[in-house]
């Protein structure tokens, strides 16, 4: 069982106060209805679903704590993300960016705080800021490739 | 301390996210 970050907590209280947790046990030699559903081929896999059970983000494999609640917000964001609900998923990748800045998924919440910004007011500044804040700070990761095309909005 | 109250039925689970507006955060685990 994954119970690493479990014991931590603040994960617990994070968990308590914004989802509604799930287990559910895998057996390689008989898999279950729930596995054949989500296409699980390695544990643990942790998932994050709208109330439709849309799945709006998946992590594989042991996360350290902080990277664990990184993915968590980030996991969130990206379910009202993809609600256009623009305003409280920048919530959600500030909260990433803030609280969680030596987490990998970093870079990742920038994009999307660009894109949503852009989203809400229509300004393309947004997306050339998140670019720029990429370049500056994490000009190796494969999200400041794809603002990319973003560098030559001009601000 | 708020340990986690975890459900371990999928349809209640997404009931529940439906009444309280919550995403629902899904564990698979293997016990080996």
């Amino acid at each position: 069982m994954n119970a690493g970050p479990y014991s931590d907590q603040k994960v617990q209280q994070y968990i308590e106060d914004q989802f509604i947790p799930l287990k559910s046990q895998c057996f390689w030699d008989n898999r279950t209805e729930l596995m054949k559903r989500f296409d699980i081929a390695w544990t643990p896999t942790l998932l994050v679903l709208d109330p439709s059970a849309r799945e709006h983000r998946r992590i594989i494999g042991f996360v350290p704590t902080d990277d664990f609640m990184a993915h968590l917000k980030l996991g969130k964001g990206m379910m009202l993300f993809n609600r256009f609900r623009f305003a409280e998923s920048s919530h959600e990748f500030n909260a990433v960016i803030e609280q969680h800045p030596d987490s990998l998924v970093v870079p990742e919440a920038v994009f999307f705080l660009g894109v949503a910004g852009y989203w809400k007011s229509h300004e393309a500044r947004f997306l050339r800021q998140a670019y720029d804040r990429l370049i500056e700070h994490y000009p190796q990761s494969e999200w400041a490739r794809r603002a990319t095309p973003y560098a030559q909005i001009a601000l | 301390m708020a340990e986690i109250r975890w459900e371990s039925d999928f349809q209640s689970a997404i009931e529940l996210a439906g009444k309280n507006h919550k995403p629902v955060f899904l564990d698979f685990w293997f016990d080996g």
